[in-house]
Parts: C-alpha cells; sequence; structure tokens
C-alpha cells in the first residue's frame, strides 16, 4: 500500500462535505450526507460518484487485442471500436486476478479499468506478460480523472451540458463528448445496476485538477433539478451489491475462478488459449463445487462478510458481503456455498453473533428488475 | 455543554466507550453519546439487552449496526435489565435523532453503583476526553 494516502482531484470538495476513509490508499468519501439517501438518489434520480482511485491503463499496438486476448477471459475480438465489456483475469489456476471493464477506443487501442485495490499488481502482471507481444502499456491513472453518474436521471443530466447526443451511445457502447467544454471519454457502465455512464475527463493532472472539479460541478449543476446527490463508497458498496455485483477482495479473489462466482458469461472457453484457461476447461467439465449465491434474509438481523451460513446443523460456507439494503430494507449478502445449496429457494440460516437468522438462496439482482435497475419499466 | 459539535449534557455519568449513564433514585437509565451516534451514522439496526438479564460494566449489552459497521454497546454499570426500550426496534434511527431522551436504551437496577461510578466521567471530564479524541 502506498505512503502517505493520495488524494484524488476532487479531494478538496470530499473534505469539506464529507466523511473522509482511507480506502486502497486513498483519502476517498465515504458518505456526504449518509449512505441511505444517496443510494436511494441513485436508485430513484441521479448520483455522482468519484472513482478516480481506480486504475486506469492504456493498451495499444498491433497485437493489442491478441495480447489481450491472452490475459483475458472474455472474447476481445468480438468488442468492436467504442465497445466495452465486463471481463476477468485470471492466473494459471483460474483464480481471478482481476474483474474490470476492458473499453475498444479503436482497432489497435483499448482502455482497461480496473480496482483501485489492485492497481500495482494489475499493472505488473500487465507488463510482465509483454515482451511476446508488439504491444504499448500506458499506466493514465493520474492523468485522467473518472467519474460515475449513475440512475435514471444520468442522461438527462449529462446531456444537458454535452456536445453529442448521448441517446446514441447505447449500454456498454462509448465514445468522445465535451463535457462543460472539457474532452471527456464516456462509456454506458457503471456498478450500480442502474443506467449511467462513466466520464474520464482526459489531460487533468492530478496537480492540476481544475478541468476535472469543473465537469464534477457542472454535473452537479445539471443534475440539481434531478435531486443529485454525490455519492461516496458507502452507497457504491450498497448499490453493487443490491445489483448482485462482486467486490473484488470480498466476493472474489485469486482462489476463487469466475464459474464459482457465477462469472461464466465472461469466460469464453472456445477461444484461443489464455492464462487460466486449461484449468477453467477443467472445472467446467468437473463441475464446480462451490458457487456465489446471493441471501435475503427472512428475519430480523444484517448478515457481514465472514459471518458463516449454515443449514440445519452444518456450517456450509461464508458470508462474502452484506448489508442492509437500502431499498428491500431487509438484510442481503453474497455468500460461497457448495453447489449443492445454491438453488433458488433453498432455505439456510446466517449465524449473526450468538443468533441463527433465516435467509433464503436468491438470483440475483436482488430487487425487482422490473422496477429498479437498467431494465426497468419506465415509469 | 457542547464540544466539536457534540452534545454533552450536565447530570449524566460517562464512559469511555461512549455511553451515558443517568443515576435515578431507584434504578440507572443508560444509553449511547451524541458522540457514538455522530460516529455510527444512519444507526439502521439495535439489538437490546433482554429483560430481566444481569449486565456488568464494560461488558456487551447490546449491538448497534450503521448501513457500514456493527458496534457493541457496552454497559456503563453493572445491574439487572428492568426495563428496554422497545422503540428503539422499530425505530433505531431515534438513537441518531434522539440519544439522550427517546433514544435511551434501558433501565438498570444497579448491583455497585457506588463503586462503578467512580469509573465513569461527568460532563466536563469527557467533554475534555472528546478534545483529545477528535485532536
Amino acid at each position: 500500500m502506498r505512503n502517505p494516502p493520495q488524494k484524488t482531484h476532487l479531494y478538496k470538495f470530499h473534505a469539506q462535505r464529507g466523511r473522509i476513509e482511507v480506502f486502497a490508499g486513498f483519502e476517498m468519501p465515504m458518505w456526504y450526507k449518509g449512505i441511505i439517501p444517496e443510494h436511494l438518489a441513485v436508485r430513484n434520480g441521479v448520483g455522482i460518484f468519484d472513482v478516480t482511485h481506480m486504475g486506469r491503463t492504456l493498451i495499444s499496438g498491433p497485437e493489442a487485442e491478441t495480447f489481450l486476448n491472452y490475459i483475458t477471459t472474455n472474447d476481445v475480438s468480438t468488442l468492436t471500436p467504442l465497445s466495452a465489456h465486463y471481463s476477468t483475469m485470471c492466473n494459471p489456476q483460474g483464480g481471478i486476478k482481476d474483474d474490470f471493464v476492458l473499453s475498444r477506443l479503436e482497432k489497435e487501442k483499448f482502455l482497461i479499468v480496473y480496482n483501485a485495490s489492485n492497481r500495482e499488481k494489475d499493472y505488473n502482471w500487465m507488463v510482465n506478460q509483454l515482451p511476446r507481444f508488439n504491444v504499448d502499456i500506458k499506466n493514465v491513472s493520474d492523468n485522467v480523472a473518472m467519474f460515475a453518474v449513475q440512475g435514471p436521471k444520468a442522461e438527462q443530466t449529462l446531456q444537458k451540458i454535452s456536445s453529442k447526443d448521448l441517446s446514441k451511445i447505447e449500454r456498454f457502447k462509448c465514445g468522445w463528448t465535451e463535457l462543460a467544454g472539457a474532452t471527456t471519454f464516456i462509456a454506458r457502465t457503471g456498478y450500480t445496476g442502474e443506467d449511467g455512464f462513466e466520464v474520464f475527463v482526459w489531460d487533468t493532472s492530478l496537480t492540476s485538477p481544475e478541468k476535472a472539479v469543473d465537469v464534477w460541478n457542472k454535473v452537479l449543476e445539471a443534475g440539481k433539478e434531478f435531486g443529485i446527490e454525490p455519492c461516496g463508497l458507502g452507497a457504491r458498496d450498497t448499490l453493487r451489491l443490491e445489483a448482485g455485483m462482486c467486490l473484488y477482495g470480498n466476493d472474489i479473489d485469486e482462489d476463487v475462478t469466475p464459474l464459482e462466482a457465477g462469472l461464466g458469461f465472461v469466460v469464453k472457453l472456445q477461444k484461443g488459449d489464455f492464462i487460466g484457461k486449461n484449468s477453467l476447461v477443467k472445472q467446467k467439465t468437473e463441475g464446480v463445487k462451490r458457487k456465489r449465491v446471493g441471501i435475503c434474509m427472512l428475519e430480523k438481523g444484517i448478515p457481514r462478510p465472514h459471518y458463516e451460513v449454515w443449514k440445519g446443523k452444518e456450517k456450509i460456507g461464508i458470508v462474502t458481503s452484506g448489508t442492509l439494503s437500502p431499498v428491500l430494507k431487509c438484510g442481503i449478502a453474497m455468500a460461497r456455498v457448495p453447489t449443492e445449496y445454491s438453488t433458488e429457494g433453498e432455505e439456510v440460516t446466517v449465524k449473526i453473533r450468538d443468533t441463527f437468522a433465516k435467509g433464503k438462496i436468491v438470483k440475483f439482482p436482488f430487487y425487482d428488475p422490473t422496477k429498479y435497475g437498467y431494465q426497468r419499466k419506465t415509469s | 455543554m457542547k464540544t466539536h459539535d457534540y452534545e454533552i449534557p450536565e447530570g449524566l455519568c460517562y464512559s469511555k466507550e461512549h455511553e451515558w449513564a443517568l443515576v435515578k433514585r431507584d434504578h440507572v437509565i443508560v444509553g449511547i453519546t451524541d458522540y457514538a451516534q455522530k460516529a455510527l451514522h444512519e444507526i439502521v439496526y439495535v439489538e437490546l439487552p433482554s429483560l430481566g438479564s444481569e449486565i456488568k460494566q464494560m461488558k456487551t449489552m447490546g449491538t448497534v449496526e450503521s448501513v457500514k459497521a456493527v458496534s457493541e454497546i457496552f454497559a456503563p454499570v453493572s445491574g439487572k435489565v428492568v426495563e428496554i426500550n422497545k422503540n428503539l426496534v422499530e425505530n433505531p434511527e431515534l438513537l441518531n435523532n434522539h440519544p439522550y431522551t427517546d433514544g435511551w436504551i434501558a433501565k438498570v437496577k444497579p448491583t455497585s453503583l457506588d463503586s462503578e461510578l467512580k469509573g465513569l466521567m461527568n460532563a466536563q471530564k469527557y467533554a475534555e476526553y472528546i478534545d483529545k479524541l477528535e485532536e
């Protein structure tokens, strides 16, 4: 971990308006108004998050696609310019080194956005695989600020200050636009389950943060009529959990494969060789022995990471993430359990201190996707 | 009195773990302080001590949870729990909104009050204690 903690372009805003905590070596806002009001602003309107702590690296060159196809599990050849996909990188045993979103800027140029907690590990891993490929890699994390603008009103908010028609950018597509006069790359992606964008403000260094601060303030101004809230990492966590999305270090790590994590949709075994492929093929053939599941609590109590999951008198697994769902108003968790107990509707208990509270296995997302999230039927 | 935006009413006894005790004629009312509720923020769940249970000074008597974190409530005095604030179960936000009044946690029949009070702070001392924490 870096020492002392780093600050993003928006640090002054965070320190004035929010509760700061150190996360992955960065002084980041946990919340401003509170996790619940920020969470609900994103589900019902729009919120903006500073996620500049994440890692951003450009990969370019004639063999960029071949290189990325070798180090990641999804099929990069299906990614057309100005499209993005979710993917994982694995170690040779098939364990997840990281999960990330990869955007194809041009035929031979990609942007990979990965977890803050894995910034050094991922960069070094990519550099170590480089020598066999004709590829350039450039870490742009410190010169590109990154915000997530999320919620059903995200498009309307950003459209007010965007030079480009954002309705033309579909989910998991991306493009360049002027945002409040600043050159930004924008992707219709996110970590909340809602419609929304991730905004990359280009060429704004940490020592001259004005451009990033200006875009942030202009977004807040544009979103005022929709009740926009600046949101901290607290709401980011509850939102992604409700949506059923993994948090690296909690729900997935180097000892968990994407197949066990329910991320089989980003593992393309029919493509050419890639790191971890043999292990994943073997696991797929034999069948996964444990799975990541969602647990919705039927009784009072909030499940937390490391709490035990029981079936009858037997301990069967462990909670990897848990919280109170602000939308459902009950405890929700992700847990790792043997495949035989992973069926939807299966009743289990979670050991919360001295008591066992009932819960049941549910599918992701936890909320009703016709009422919340990017697939909601608009009201 | 007030320090660093934290309310610290006179007449209560305070523990280092940020609980308060109000000594009445035949019982003691206990709760968590303004500092504790502000540190937790958005309290969403409370586990109260059971009615009739014996609690021991500085031992866990319950838990409070915010969206993100679990915190234990330590008993500021020892004794038998004679009443609990059941309103907190459905309205845990009372702990945020009124930590010293409607957010009280339990009434306790104390067993060794005189000696235990020596281990608690008055409002003045507790304010100084918080000033040190906030330095």
